[in-house]
């Protein structure tokens, strides 16, 4: 399973970013205004995906 | 000491882990940074391996990014769940007996008055319900009593969570966990109660899906304990593992249960005033 985020819908309120128990793994790219999340350290517990007002957070399933 | 925290010997640029280079470039050390940076800079937890939609590790995550001086801190737990985070925080730290937070976090703080009697050093008392309101009560209520300089800081998951699920003084009336499967007998120990009456400055209550708010919080209880006396903060920790929901729940469950509680002594809320926290 892969956390990412759809850029087009992203607003940059940074909401996920409060929501991650995990350090470091949500950031936010000032000049695009919109997150990234780094896939290496996702526990892919969702807490962005309840959080996030814009649905702008989606999983998807990728071959291990 | 402000930044030179963490520094490298020159020379050793090149084979330091690029991590550790991050923290010295990009760290928050002497920055006055806060909640409202986070995800833009290096943070104080490497990585950490709780489980993941840990209630607990978001506090601490929030926490360490809160500290009005984090290279000015050191931080005291004790056995649970956040003793195993905590070697990974670039912040200060020690690991106490289980339940002796307290004792040394007091020692600690007035060696430190001592040692630098012109500088701040905030010591931060932070353990489970277990640690504080249980094996720890006798010394966390003396400290309070005895009016010493400390924040302790609660991280309430209302179990004994590393140890697979005891009931705690912390957990509510009726609360059925793994290991206490005829239900809690008596209602939850009403700390913030004890912790005004027994001479705390500041008491807060909040939940972790109130990250704002925590912060505010952790500032004001660090501060009032620096300048005026003890402070208490209790987080609201749910624990997916231990009480069997899903981890994307954990915000939800911690949001539904929330209680919002401030109590500020009169001379507390002047300093809060003036220092506009
Ligand atoms: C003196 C002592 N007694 C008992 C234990 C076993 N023990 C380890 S963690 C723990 C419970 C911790 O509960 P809490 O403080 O609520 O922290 P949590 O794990 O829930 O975050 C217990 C009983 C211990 N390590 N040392
Ligand atoms: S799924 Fe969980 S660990 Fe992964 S980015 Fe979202 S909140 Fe963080
Ligand atoms: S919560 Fe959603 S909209 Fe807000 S920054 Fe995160 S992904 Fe973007
Ligand atoms: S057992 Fe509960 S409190 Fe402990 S790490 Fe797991 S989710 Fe967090
Ligand atoms: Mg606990």
């Amino acid at each position: 399973m892969l956390i990412s985020v759809k850029n087009e819908k992203c607003t940059g309120c940074r909401l996920c970013i409060l929501a991650c128990p995990e350090p470091n793994v949500i950031c936010f790219n000032p000049k695009k205004k919109i997150v990234n999340i780094d896939p290496d350290g996702c526990k892919v517990c969702r807490l962005c995906i309840e959080t996030c007002p814009e649905e702008a957070i989606e999983s998807t399933d990728v071959a291990i | 000491m402000k930044k030179n925290i963490a520094t490298i010997s020159p020379g050793f640029e090149d084979i330091m882990p690029e991590e550790y280079q991050d923290l010295v470039n990009d760290g928050p050390y002497g920055r006055g940074l806060g909640i409202k940076n986070l995800g833009t800079f290096k943070e104080l937890i490497e990585e950490h391996p709780l489980c993941a939609g840990c209630g607990l590790a978001l506090a601490i995550r929030l926490t360490a990014a809160s500290l009005p001086a984090p290279e000015d801190t050191i931080i005291v737990g004790t056995t649970g769940c956040n003793s195993i985070l905590m070697p990974q925080l670039a912040i200060h730290n020690i690991h106490s007996l289980f339940g002796n937070q307290s004792s040394l976090a007091a020692g600690l703080k007035r060696a430190l008055k001592l040692r630098y009697p012109d500088k701040n050093k905030d010591v931060v008392v932070m353990a489970g319900d277990g640690g504080i309101a249980d094996i720890g009560l006798s010394p966390t209520l003396h400290t309070w009593l005895r009016r010493e300089n400390l924040t302790t800081i609660m991280l309430d998951n209302e179990s004994y969570s590393n140890t697979g699920g005891q009931e705690s003084g912390m957990s509510c009336e009726g609360a059925v966990l793994n290991m206490a499967p005829t239900g809690k007998k008596f209602p939850k120990i009403p700390m913030p109660e004890i912790a005004k009456d027994s001479g705390c400055a500041y008491v807060a209550t909040v939940s972790v899906a109130n990250a704002r708010r925590l912060g505010r919080m952790v500032k004001r209880a660090i501060l009032v304990a620096r300048e005026i006396g003890p402070t208490y903060l209790q987080i609201f920790v749910p624990c997916p593992t231990n009480y069997k929901f899903s981890t994307s729940e954990t915000l939800k469950r911690a949001k539904e249960r929330e209680k919002i509680m401030e109590y500020i002594s009169s001379e507390a809320e002047k300093l809060i005033k003036e220092a506009n926290i």
